[in-house]
């Protein structure tokens, strides 16, 4: 009889046997499934949130902005902002172009100031740039040319008001003076970013200019919708700023932002696949744990057929098939059964937020896994290879068993 | 009998040479009443110089007492913001905000325009220095070329900026030269130095001086008067905060 054949009857003899194997292979590679699904969620989440609502694909600032950054040194911004953005916008068409105005206050309550982070931005462009009027959840946006400010979750709570309500900031300006100015409540948005909902305001980029005596100058202005890394696009932007005689910025792919995002995003990979091995290994315990527990129950059967004339290497190759099979069979079904599991909720998202509250990362409350052909392949190979090798340490010590020994054991 | 003489002698020099060095207190009190006109209107600059450069504010300060003042900014960048100072209280007006407020608690410690200077520094109100502090003599040292006596302050409360401050008091004017202001665990937190005065009805006004935030790198305030007018008359409400919007 073909050892194949062999095989599957074993399978078929020792159903029970069999089904426990093949569910606990089925369940590691479920879950291998699922959690490398959500991992590949959590870093792209944290790329679109970089992208989206810190650094766009390139930045421009000043060439001294981010050596004195923790100063507010507003003074060093792009002087001639309408000109910058007009010359991005004609190199790079249908790139989205966001101009703003990053800068702490101070906001005035009775009994005491609540530190906030001010953004004042153009918001017809962040329509586009941060898809802002999909996170509103309280009012509407800020006119420009208004005394309006949109508040997020953080703010909104902390300081007490209502829709309609005036709070008062107070600021430093370009010139190092300082200044306070009130703003009426007419929105709340709430970001995919657990910090920003924190403290953050953003309020018509018109006024902010005015308030913090800016002139038409910004802190930044950042671009999005070009390719990937932003690095093609950075460097013709930089040659046009030579041309013009723009010396004192820079643009920047997000990806070359010294010390900046992409080195926490480089860092969170390999976290995130860290995390993966440690679950990959603890996967593949339960794996290697079932078949050779398998195995080792089996010594009286390998004991027979030994004595039957089966040679040592006829026995490795049987169990080994067996195994294999198991393990196809075990691996397909977990992975048929996690992207099932995976799929609907890369639509729904599963819910972190509560998880989340007061962890200050890139990453958003609320996960959404992402299942690619790459990990369901990664996942089947791996589950399989791991429980069809596993089969081979015990099986190999099996065969080297006197068969008389075999026999008597229980 | 020589011997008993020779005691005699010393003992009156020693009791008529203490006669002659008045005690802390009483310096202090002298200090104070030859530096604060009744009233007076005050034109003058804040030169701010830090890492970035020379930031310069300019101002009008109006004062009645020890206890009332009003400093109005002209300067560009902050035309129309008034900071009032009633007895303890302090009002802030930005017109950008078109409100009057209270400062307090933390918010004291800030900045004035990006200053030396903390809100915290203009809150003395109307008590005078020995209302807050015990004065000690500590010695003598010139300053400047100025014979001054050194004074030590220690808090009386909790409710000062500053838990111990040195002065040093020009012996011959009773003015002070130069001031360091310390936190509780010692540390020096401010130095203010005053390097000229200007002469009025009797008075003598510091005109120019230059304060350090030693918590800030590289930077100090120049505070300068450029005009000055004693016995001014207010209306009965001009120090009111109410009037601070108008």
């Amino acid at each position: 009889m073909k050892l194949t054949n062999l095989a599957f009857r074993n399978m078929r003899r020792n159903l029970r046997r069999t089904i426990l194997s093949t569910t606990a292979i089925a369940i590691a590679a479920l879950c291998f499934v699922f959690l490398f699904s959500l991992i590949a969620g959590m870093k792209d989440d944290v790329r679109t949130n970089l992208v989206n609502h810190y650094n766009g694909q390139v930045r421009i600032r000043h060439n001294e902005y981010d050596k004195y950054e923790q100063l507010n040194p507003l003074f060093l911004g792009i002087e001639d902002q309408t000109a910058v953005t007009t010359a991005v916008e004609e190199a790079l068409p249908g790139a989205y172009v966001s101009p703003k105005i990053s800068f702490p206050a101070a906001i005035y309550l009775e009994e005491e100031n609540l530190a906030s982070l001010g953004q004042g931005v153009d918001f017809e462009r962040e329509k586009v740039f941060q898809n802002l009027e999909d996170l509103m959840v309280l009012g509407r946006l800020p006119e420009m040319g208004s005394n309006e400010v949109l508040l997020t979750p953080g703010l909104y709570n902390d300081t007490g008001v209502t829709l309609g309500d005036t709070l008062t900031f107070f600021t430093q300006t370009r010139g190092r003076g300082a200044n306070g100015f009130s703003l009426t409540v007419v929105g709340v948005a709430k970001f995919p970013v657990q910090s920003f909902n924190k403290m953050t305001f953003l309020a018509p980029l018109d006024r902010i200019q005015y308030y913090l005596r800016m002139g038409d100058s910004v802190t930044e202005v950042l671009i999005r919708n070009v390719e990937e890394d932003g690095r093609t696009s950075a460097a013709l932007l930089n040659g046009i700023f030579e041309r013009r005689g723009w010396n004192d910025i820079t643009a920047l792919g997000w990806m070359d932002i010294p010390g900046g995002v992409f080195g926490w995003l480089a860092m969170a990979e390999q976290a995130y696949n860290f995390m993966g091995l440690i679950f990959f290994l603890l996967g593949a315990t339960v794996i290697v744990n079932t078949t050779m527990m398998v195995i080792f129950e089996r010594t009286k059967e390998i004991g027979t057929v030994a004595a039957m004339g089966m040679t040592g290497k006829q026995i490795v190759k049987l169990f080994f098939l067996e195994a294999l099979f198991i393990s196809i069979i075990g691996s397909l079904i977990g992975v048929i059964l996690g992207s099932i599991l995976t799929i609907p909720l890369g639509n729904v998202g599963l819910n972190m937020q509560d998880a989340m509250e007061g962890i200050s990362m890139e990453v958003s409350g609320i996960f959404y896994p992402v299942l690619s052909w790459g990990i369901v392949i990664k996942v089947f190979v791996f589950s399989t290879v791991i429980a069809s090798l596993a089969s081979f340490v015990p099986s190999r010590r099996a065969a080297k068993i006197n068969p008389i020994e075999a026999l008597r054991s229980e | 009998m020589k011997r008993i003489l020779l005691f005699g002698i010393i003992l009156t020099a020693a009791a008529a040479l203490a006669a002659q060095t008045p005690s802390a207190e009483e310096i202090i009190r002298q200090m104070e009443a030859k530096s604060s006109p009744e009233t007076s209107e005050v034109e003058g600059r804040m030169v701010t110089n830090d890492r970035f450069g020379a930031k310069e504010t300019s101002f009008i300060s109006y004062a009645q007492g020890t206890d009332l003042s009003l400093i109005e900014f002209t300067s560009l960048e902050e035309e129309g913001q008034k900071i009032l100072r009633s007895g303890d209280d302090l009002y802030v007006y930005f017109p950008d905000a078109g409100r009057t407020i209270r400062m307090q608690g933390a918010a004291l410690r800030d900045s004035v325009m990006g200053s030396d200077f903390s809100y915290e520094d203009m809150t003395t109100g109307d008590r005078g220095i020995l209302d807050d502090y015990t004065a000690e003599l500590k010695g003598s040292e010139s300053v400047d070329g100025r014979d001054c006596w050194i004074i030590g302050l220690t808090a009386l409360g909790p409710n000062v900026p500053y838990y111990t401050q040195d002065i040093w008091v020009d012996k011959e004017l009773l003015v002070s030269r130069q001031v360091y202001k310390y936190a509780v665990s010692g540390r020096l937190l401010k130095t203010m130095k005053i390097q000229e005065y200007l002469e009025m009805d009797g008075y003598l006004v510091p005109s120019r001086m230059i304060m350090e935030d030693k918590m800030k790198r590289n930077s100090s305030t120049e505070f300068h008067i450029e005009r000055m007018k004693t016995n001014v008359s207010f209306s009965r409400t001009f120090f009111s905060h109410r009037e601070l919007s108008r």
